[in-house]
């Protein structure tokens, strides 16, 4: 059963075909990447699927359901939930602060701080918890925006570059975080570029060219195919 | 749950995250503060007392605008034009409606209300068209700007609603003040002492209800929306609303101040909603610190008091000093005066501390 | 011939309606789509290009010379009041907008207390003709020609000059013009002179059309704001088709109903269009143009 659908999804900015009759399916219960050249229109696909761009034609299906038209607070409350690419925190509010206002939609009360200690816990920010968002470390940071996307217990999770200025121990623990929500049953999409966590975690990869879908299939399938390969080649050389 | 619970839980928001100030010091300060405030009538003369109720009638309009501004980050330039429109609302109600079975209260909550619906109405429209900050302050001074140019032009007898002449230029006058019904002889509220306690009351209840208000589920969503819309709105909350929430409470709050100020003078001129009229608020919010209420409480109360010393020289001169006030505050103690203060002391000790311990 | 004289009537109000709304609101639209600050001092930039234009008349300049020089005043204060304050506070925008009605409180009441509360004006030179009936003022004339000038040659600095050119360049990319050698801070600098001298010369060709009065800047900044507000960030795209449309609304309203609902018209009918296009005028063009 698909969780996430999009039929013939188009966007048109201005003579440019960002997205090209984009037809998706993200299964329930999988983890896919969607990787692709710069300007393959991996974001602004990522931005339909948000609502924050609506799209020049085509659907999106979210459960069954066409989304299509839907404002974006009303598909996080379907149970679609985000992490930025640039950590989208409340800066000047303290880290605990943070997760509450996630978190407030469902819990209230002793339930409330229980659950935020529990998330503080994975989140390993338990030590941190009174400082404010601002000061922590970058990957910290990313941690944080990761665990307000999961406080609001959604079933699809959707990640823009959620490793983007990690270090690599950083997004090795990242990936397990992501398996670890994986194994609890959230579905996951990710944009992401960085290849070693995509091998990491992925288990379908589609690949975007000039806004059409270039390749699917599973991460060995995606690295086996020279066309793939070529045209990040031509990336580099361009 | 039971009851009992209930209660203490709504009682602790009085203290919380959105707030400054709290435990038993905060407290017994504030105790201490209000008990001066209500000894003062006992040492004081009536006509002073009652002249003085005048700096608490401003004070609901400048927490209306910490709400909206400090707590939501929405620039509302122009919370004058619900002042005014709540005032002259009060004496046109008044005017035809009379002072008698405690109908200048009626009239007070309807006045009100409709600066809250004007509120709503026009709200609804910038909110929900996704007006951003800046195009907000002009939009919403633009709107109180012509209405003092609409005000100022109704002198001709045609511009009468009932029996209340709205006067133009010069303003309306000779409405009611408030009264309150009781056996025998109804209680008029002429500027003395009580109307004193009854504004001091009222201040004291509404600064403690916004108090819940911003610590509560509500004032987290507020200030998340100050501080990154776009993540509030990926949380699921729909952040138009609760900005119109906000904008709405904080309106009727100016309302109340407009109410509150018209029958405190029995009367109300179109420059009240005048350039001039609305920078006043922002100065004293940005002066005080339009993050936190109490800063804005006490610095408006302080600012007002200042700005009452120096009209002796004229009304111009001290408006030049408060344009002073707003661009010096900005530049040096953008979070107003008592927290840049307290950091800066704060700072210090430190580094007191610092130097003794090496 | 009387539907004619009415259509000479209409067009006439509406070219007044344009030629307003086009001066009061370039400085203000200059300084805005350039630096993403609202100067709420707009309103007694024009009040300084207005006085002193006026005192340059009486001190027996020629109206034109007078104008330039109220010009030239106003963006020397302009860019002196950059360099002291608002230079400060770009990384608060928020901030420096209400710096500027700091600034406005103090330019309003300190002009109430050194000149007084009213100048003697220098009258509306050029006299009036009349066509069936109705009398119109030749000066109405010369600041619709004024209007469409101001825009020609702004069109030329943005487009023609290096100034231009590198304003545009520092408003998109401010980092990489930094990097490229473009002194950025001189340039916003000169876009907030640019923007204050042509309040100054909104202020100079409209002071002999009325009173002066130290309050005289908030005649102005109420439709300067909408057609800011309609227009969005871009002069060209923006500023200048609004001016035009809200012309239209604000004079068929006049006529209808006097000045002041005109007024009232156009910020209503604003207040609406913006929950229809929240960026504006420019917002729109740039996305069926793209």
């Amino acid at each position: 059963m698909a969780i996430l659908e999009t039929r013939k999804l188009d966007k048109w900015f201005g003579g440019l075909h960002v997205t090209d009759e984009v037809d998706f399916t993200l299964e329930q219960g999988e983890i896919h990447c969607l990787i692709g050249p710069n300007g393959a229109g991996k974001s602004t696909f990522f931005k339909l699927v948000l609502g924050e761009h609506s799209p020049s034609g085509g659907a999106i299906l979210y459960d069954g359901k066409d989304i299509t038209k839907a404002k974006s607070f009303e598909r996080i409350r379907h149970g679609i939930s985000v992490k930025f690419q640039v950590p989208g925190i409340f800066q000047a509010l303290k880290v605990r602060q943070n997760l509450q206002i996630a978190l407030q939609h469902h819990l209230q009360g002793a339930s409330l701080n229980e659950e935020t200690d529990r998330l503080l816990e994975f989140l390993k920010l338990k030590d941190a918890e009174n400082q404010l968002a601002g000061s922590l470390s970058h990957g910290q940071k990313q941690w944080l925006e990761i665990g307000m996307a999961v406080a609001l217990k959604p079933k699809l999770l959707l990640l823009d570059e959620p490793t983007a200025g990690m270090t690599p121990d950083e997004t090795h623990a990242t990936g397990e975080m992501v398996q670890a929500l994986n194994a609890e049953g959230v579905s996951v999409l990710a944009v992401e570029h960085d290849m070693a966590f995509v091998r990491q975690i992925a288990q379908k990869v589609t690949v975007l060219h000039f806004g059409k879908v270039f390749a699917q299939g599973t991460i060995n399938e995606i690295v086996a195919d020279e066309r793939v390969a070529s045209i990040y080649l031509g990336e580099v050389h361009a | 749950m039971p009851r009992g619970n209930k209660t203490t839980s709504v009682l602790k928001l009085l203290e919380g995250p959105q707030t400054l100030g709290k435990g038993p010091g905060f407290w017994s300060g504030c105790a201490v503060v209000l008990a001066l405030a209500c000894a003062y009538p006992l040492f004081a003369d009536g006509y002073d007392v009652g002249n003085n109720v005048y700096f608490f009638n401003w004070v609901f309009m400048a927490l209306g605008l910490s709400l909206i501004w400090g707590y939501g980050g929405a620039l509302s330039f122009g919370q004058t034009a619900f002042f005014g429109v709540a005032g002259y609302a009060y004496g046109v109600f008044t005017i035809n409606l009379g002072d008698a079975y405690g109908l200048t209260l009626v009239s007070l909550v309807a006045a009100v209300g409709l600066s809250a619906l004007f509120a709503g109405v026009l709200g609804y429209f910038l909110f929900f068209g996704r007006i951003s900050g800046v195009f907000l302050g002009i939009v919403t001074l633009s709107v109180t700007l012509v209405l003092e140019r609409f005000m100022s032009q109704t002198a001709g007898p045609e511009w009468a609603i009932g029996s209340a002449r709205l006067n133009g230029f010069n303003g309306m006058g000779g409405m009611p003040s408030l009264t309150i019904p009781w056996f025998g002889a109804d209680i008029a509220l002429y500027p003395d002492v009580g109307l004193y306690y009854l504004t001091l009351a009222l201040l004291v209840v509404v600064y403690l209800a916004l108090r819940m208000l911003v610590n509560s589920r509500f004032g987290n969503v507020l200030v998340a929306i100050r501080e990154n819309p776009q993540r509030a709105e990926m949380l699921g909350y729909d952040i138009r609303r609760y900005q119109l929430v906000a904008f709405v409470i904080g309106s009727a709050l100016a309302g109340l101040s407009g109410v509150l100020y018209t029958a405190w003078g029995n009367y109300i001129t179109p420059s009240s909603m005048g350039m001039s009229a609305a920078a006043l608020p922002v100065v004293w919010v940005a002066v005080g610190g339009r993050s936190d209420l109490t800063t804005t409480l006490f610095g408006t109360l302080l600012v007002l008091a200042g700005f009452q010393y120096l009209t002796i020289y004229g009304s111009q001169y001290a408006l030049v000093v408060m344009g002073f006030l707003l661009v010096v505050t900005i530049l040096l103690a953008p979070s107003g005066i008592f927290i840049s203060l307290g950091s800066f002391f704060s700072r210090g000790l430190r580094r007191r501390q610092a130097r003794e311990s090496i | 011939m009387d539907f004619l004289s009415g259509l000479f009537s209409f067009l006439y109000q509406t070219g007044d309606a344009f030629a307003f709304l086009v001066l009061s609101a370039c400085g203000l639209a200059v300084i805005f789509g350039m630096m993403g600050i609202i100067n709420l001092a707009h309103g007694e930039f024009i009040l300084c290009g207005a006085y002193v234009t006026t005192s340059a008349v009486r001190m027996g300049l020629p109206l034109p010379i007078a104008i330039l020089v109220g010009t030239l005043v106003a963006g020397l204060v302009g860019m002196l009041l950059e360099r002291v304050i608002i230079r400060h506070l770009y990384a608060r925008p928020l901030d420096s907008i209400v710096v500027t009605w700091g600034i406005s409180m103090i330019v309003t009441q300190g002009t109430l207390i050194i000149l007084g509360s009213t100048m003697p004006g220098t009258g509306t030179p050029f006299g009036s003709f009349t066509v069936a009936g109705y009398g119109y003022s030749v000066y109405r004339f010369v600041l619709m020609l004024a209007a469409v000038a101001t825009l020609a040659v702004l069109w030329l600095i943005f487009t023609r000059t290096r100034f231009g050119i590198l304003a545009r360049a520092t408003i998109q990319v401010p980092h990489i013009a930094e990097a490229l050698g473009v002194n950025t801070s001189l340039i916003y600098s000169l876009t907030f002179g640019l923007g204050a001298a042509l309040a100054g010369l909104c202020g100079g060709l409209y002071a002999p059309t009325m009173t002066l009065v130290p309050t005289m800047g908030s005649a102005f900044v109420v439709e300067a704001f909408v057609t800011v507000v309609v227009g969005g960030a871009d002069i060209f795209l923006g500023t200048a088709p609004a001016a035009a449309i809200l012309a239209v609304v604000k004079a068929g309203l006049t006529s209808w109903q006097g000045q002041l609902a005109g007024q009232i018209g156009l910020l209503v009918a604003v207040i609406v269009v913006i929950r229809i296009l929240p960026r504006g005028l420019t917002g729109f063009i740039l996305r069926e143009r793209t």
